[in-house]
């Protein structure tokens, strides 16, 4: 159901989400977005290269928090989505979505989030916001 | 080495349109998209929902055939990408025939831990087979720098 606008409050968080980044799901991503390199499919081939194994392609932790925001908001339209990508996110790793209002426009009825991925050792890895209409 | 004067990059290249390519949208892949990443909006994964329609950010996967213009000067050594910044406009559907253009929106410099970088943002533009914008994307690449200083 569709989040009514004047629910949403300043400093709200969203729900934690806990995304699939197994081997299998990012070779999905991968074959799905033709981006079929080892470095994002083949742990060992990400190695030759010199990290520390497979990562996540920049793009699908992008649409990962995407993905976050339409879990706190179903029907949501996602007007602006600005990423930027610190740090690897392992794959096969455990990372969290998390995300928080930081200011809300009643004349637009738009929210902006800050949003954020970190991995196991709570270190962030992308950070980003989202301009959305509810 | 001669110094990089990014005042005059600038004035050369940005706003210069330099590519052009053209992108089909898949309904299989779209599904895929929006599965691997665990979208539980069925507008995303559903081909049978009423707005079935691309993620959100489904343009970033298209690139140009050049990430810079034909005689655009090194700037660094490698490089890495900075991030994306996604803006929509108009659902992306399935069947959908997008073009995307391409061109330098801005350069910049910043000073970090690991010296001097400069951020070139290579603006795509997309349209669909009607003529909308449906999206831009701006991809930040960023280069470390291996001149000493950067004037401008």
């Amino acid at each position: 159901m569709t989040r009514a606008f004047a629910s949403v409050e300043l400093g709200d968080d969203l729900p934690e989400v806990q995304p699939d980044v197994s081997m299998e799901n990012v070779r999905l991503f991968c074959a799905s977005a033709r981006m079929p390199f080892g470095r994002f499919t083949d742990h060992e081939k990400a190695r030759a290269e010199g990290l520390p194994g497979a990562i996540v392609p920049g793009i699908m932790s992008q649409a990962l928090l995407s993905a976050l925001v339409h879990r706190w908001s179903p029907g949501c339209r996602i007007e602006n989505m600005d990423t930027i990508f610190r740090a690897p996110v392992l794959v096969d790793s455990k990372p969290t979505c998390r995300g928080v209002v930081t200011n809300t426009d009643p004349e637009s009825e738009t929210i902006e989030l800050d949003l954020t991925i970190v991995n196991e050792a709570g270190e962030t890895r992308v950070v980003g916001t989202a301009q959305v209409r509810l | 080495m001669e110094e990089l004067n990014l005042e005059a990059l600038k004035g050369e290249w940005v706003g210069v349109e330099f590519d052009t390519a053209e992108f089909e949208v898949k309904e299989a892949a779209m599904v895929d998209w929006a599965t691997a990443v665990g979208e539980t909006d069925r507008r995303f994964t559903d081909p049978d929902h009423s707005d079935f329609q691309a993620h959100p950010t489904f343009t970033t996967q298209f690139v140009s055939r050049r990430v810079l213009p034909k005689g655009f000067p090194r700037l660094g050594r490698g490089g890495f990408d900075g991030g994306k910044c996604v803006t929509l406009l108009v659902p992306v559907r399935a069947g959908d025939r997008l073009t995307g253009k391409s061109m330098i929106a801005d350069l910049y410099e910043k000073t970090g831990r690991s010296g001097r970088m400069i951020f070139l943002v290579h603006r795509m533009s997309f349209h669909n087979q009607a003529g909308e914008r449906v999206s831009t994307m701006d991809w930040k690449l960023v280069q470390q720098t291996r001149e000493p200083k950067v004037s401008g």
